[in-house]
C-alpha cells in the first residue's frame, strides 16, 4: 500500500512536470500581457507535427526534432500573436481570447484536413528499460521530464531576476505606464514574452510526444486544457503558482486514477478546480508574475 | 535661448471631451519653465501627451526641431525626454537599484557610475538601495522616481506635481534638487500646484485653464497672489 502511494506520487510528479511546463507558458502570457491564449495548445500541436514530419522525411535525430518542435511552435505562436494579440493590445482582453479560440479551431481543422492520417508516430525519447530503485519504477522519459521542468524553473527565475530582459518584463507587469516612461517598449516586451512562452510550449510538446511516442490532433486541446487548469489551480498569473498547480494536478490525477479508475480521473481534477474557484482561498487571488 | 520643446495648437481628447483645446507653449533650452493651473485644467494631460502615453488629436510637438508627436513613449525617452509622472509611479516590487536600472533601459553603456552618482545626490536612497521600492516613504519614492528619470540622461525633464502630498521639508528638498539639476544643464518643464515655490525657481511660467493657455510671462510679470488665485481657482471670467 505504502509502495503504491509512493509509486503514484512519483508518476504524478512526472505527469505534473509536463503540466507545469505548459502552465508556465500560459502564465507568462497571462501574467505579462493579461491575455488568455487558447491557441497555445494548437500551436504546440503544429510544432510537434512539423517535428514528426522532419523525423519521417529526413530521419532527423532527437536534438534536431527538439529544435523543429520549438521552432515550429514559435512560428505558429507568432501567427497567433499577430492575429489575436497585436491588434488587441489596448483593447478588450475578451476579444483577444475569443480571437485565439477562433484560431484554435482554425489550426485544429488545418491539422485534421492537411494530414491524411490522424495519428503519427513520434520517435521515442528512450528505448531502454525503466529505472528501478527502492521498489519503485521510473520511466527514463519521466525522469527527463522532471529534470527539464526543474531546469526551466531555475532558468526562468534567473532570467527574470538577473537579466535586462527580465527587468523589463517585471517592470511591465508592475506598472505598464511607468515602464513606458522608463523607456521600455511594451510591444517589444510582449512579443518577446510570447516567443519565450511558445518556445517553452515547443519544449513541453516535444517531451510529451516523445513520451507518448505519437502525435494526434488532440494534443492541441489536451495541452490547452491541462495548461489552463494547472494555471488556475496555481492562482492565475504567478509563475511559482503555475509550477505548484501543475504538480498538484499531476498528483491528483495519478492518485485518483489509482483509487477511482481512469474514468473518474479527469472528473476529480475538474471537481477540485470547481471547489477551489468556489472557495477562492487567498493564494488563488494573488496576481504577481514573480 | 532657443526653444527646446515646442507645442503648437495641441488638442488631446478623452473620447469626445477635449482636455486640451489648442495649447501652444515653449520650453527654452536650459530653462525651468513652469505650468500652473487649477485641477482639471489639463496639466497632466499635456505632460502625458508630450511623453507619448496619450495621443494628440491635433497639433504639433517638436523637440529640438524634430517632431515627436507620432513616436512611441520609449522612443521619446530615447530622444532625450523623461517624465516624472504624477502619483509617484515606482515599481513597488523591485529594489531601488532595479528601479534605477529600469530607468536606463534605453542605454547600452555602463550604468554603475551613474547609479553611484545619483545615490550620492539622494543619500536616503543610498541607505535603502537594496530595499523594495514599495517599502519606501512617499518622499523617498518621489526621489526615486526623479532619480529613475535621470538615469535616461534626459535633456528635458518633465515633472508632474513632484511636491504633491509631501511634507514641507521634503518639498524643500525636491525644489533644491530641481535647482541643482538646472545648474547641471538639464532643462525642466514643471507642473506645480505649489505656485509659490514654483515661481521662485522658474524663469518663465504659463497659466492653463480649461485646456487653454491663458497667461504667459516671467515670474515678476503678474502679482503672485493673482497667479495663485488663478492657479487654484481659475479666472472668474471663464
Amino acid at each position: 500500500m505504502f509502495l503504491d502511494l509512493a509509486q503514484n506520487t512519483l508518476d504524478g510528479l512526472a505527469r505534473g512536470s509536463a503540466y507545469a511546463l505548459l502552465a508556465l507558458g500560459f502564465t507568462l502570457v497571462f501574467g505579462v500581457l493579461r491575455r488568455v491564449n487558447l491557441s497555445y495548445g494548437p500551436a504546440i500541436m503544429l510544432g510537434c507535427y512539423l517535428a514528426t514530419w522532419a523525423s519521417m522525411a529526413i530521419h532527423a535525430n532527437l536534438i534536431l526534432l527538439l529544435a523543429v518542435s520549438v521552432a515550429g511552435t514559435v512560428l505558429a505562436g507568432a501567427y497567433v500573436e499577430r492575429l489575436c494579440f497585436a491588434p488587441h493590445r489596448k483593447g478588450s482582453a475578451i476579444a483577444a481570447m475569443v480571437a485565439s479560440f477562433a484560431l484554435w479551431m482554425q489550426l485544429e481543422e488545418l491539422a485534421v484536413l492537411a494530414l491524411p492520417r490522424h495519428l503519427y508516430a513520434f520517435p521515442a525519447l528512450y528505448e531502454g528499460s525503466p529505472l528501478q530503485f527502492l521498489g519503485l519504477t521510473l520511466r527514463v522519459e519521466s525522469g527527463v521530464m522532471i529534470v527539464v521542468a526543474a531546469g526551466v524553473c531555475v532558468a526562468l527565475r534567473r532570467t527574470l531576476y538577473h537579466s535586462k530582459f527580465g527587468l523589463a518584463v517585471r517592470a511591465a507587469v508592475e506598472n505598464p505606464v511607468a515602464a513606458s516612461l522608463a523607456g521600455i517598449s511594451l510591444p517589444g516586451v510582449f512579443v518577446r514574452v510570447f516567443a519565450v512562452a511558445s518556445a517553452l510550449g515547443g519544449l513541453a510538446g516535444f517531451l510529451i510526444s516523445a513520451t507518448h511516442e505519437q502525435v494526434t490532433p488532440m494534443l492541441g486541446m489536451w495541452s490547452t486544457l491541462k495548461g489552463l487548469l494547472a494555471m488556475m489551480l496555481g492562482g492565475l498569473g504567478s509563475l511559482p503558482g503555475a509550477v505548484i498547480g501543475g504538480l498538484a494536478l499531476g498528483l491528483v490525477e495519478a492518485h485518483s486514477q489509482w483509487f477511482f479508475g481512469p474514468q473518474l480521473r479527469d472528473l476529480i481534477a475538474y471537481l477540485l478546480l470547481f471547489l477551489l474557484l468556489a472557495m477562492r482561498p487567498r493564494w488563488m487571488t494573488t496576481q504577481s508574475a514573480s | 535661448m532657443s526653444a527646446l520643446l515646442e507645442v503648437k495648437d495641441l488638442v488631446t481628447a478623452y473620447g469626445k471631451i477635449e482636455a486640451l483645446r489648442g495649447v501652444s507653449l515653449e520650453v527654452a533650452e536650459g530653462s525651468i519653465t513652469c505650468l500652473l493651473g487649477p485641477n482639471g485644467a489639463g496639466k497632466t494631460t499635456l505632460m502625458m501627451t508630450v511623453a507619448g502615453i496619450l495621443r494628440a488629436k491635433k497639433g504639433l510637438i517638436s523637440f529640438s526641431g524634430k517632431s515627436i508627436a507620432s513616436l512611441q513613449p520609449h522612443a521619446i525617452v530615447a530622444s532625450g525626454i523623461a517624465l516624472v509622472p504624477e502619483n509617484r509611479l515606482v515599481f513597488p516590487g523591485m529594489t531601488v537599484i532595479e528601479n534605477l536600472r529600469a530607468g536606463a533601459y534605453q542605454r547600452r553603456d555602463d550604468l554603475a557610475g551613474d547609479i553611484e552618482r545619483l545615490l550620492g545626490r539622494f543619500p536616503r536612497l543610498k541607505e535603502r538601495s537594496e530595499q523594495l521600492a514599495g517599502t519606501l516613504s512617499g518622499g523617498e519614492q518621489q526621489m526615486l522616481v526623479v532619480a529613475r528619470a535621470l538615469m535616461s540622461r534626459p535633456r528635458l525633464l518633465l515633472m508632474d506635481e513632484p511636491s504633491l502630498g509631501l511634507a514641507p521639508l521634503v518639498v524643500e528638498e525636491i525644489f533644491r534638487i530641481i535647482a541643482e539639476l538646472h545648474r547641471d544643464g538639464v532643462s525642466i518643464f514643471l507642473v506645480e500646484q505649489n505656485a509659490h515655490m514654483a515661481l521662485k525657481v522658474a524663469q518663465h511660467f504659463y497659466l492653463i485653464e480649461q485646456g487653454r493657455v491663458t497667461f504667459s510671462g516671467d515670474p515678476g510679470s503678474l502679482a503672485e497672489d493673482e497667479v495663485i488665485r488663478r492657479a487654484y481657482l481659475g479666472s472668474a471670467k471663464q
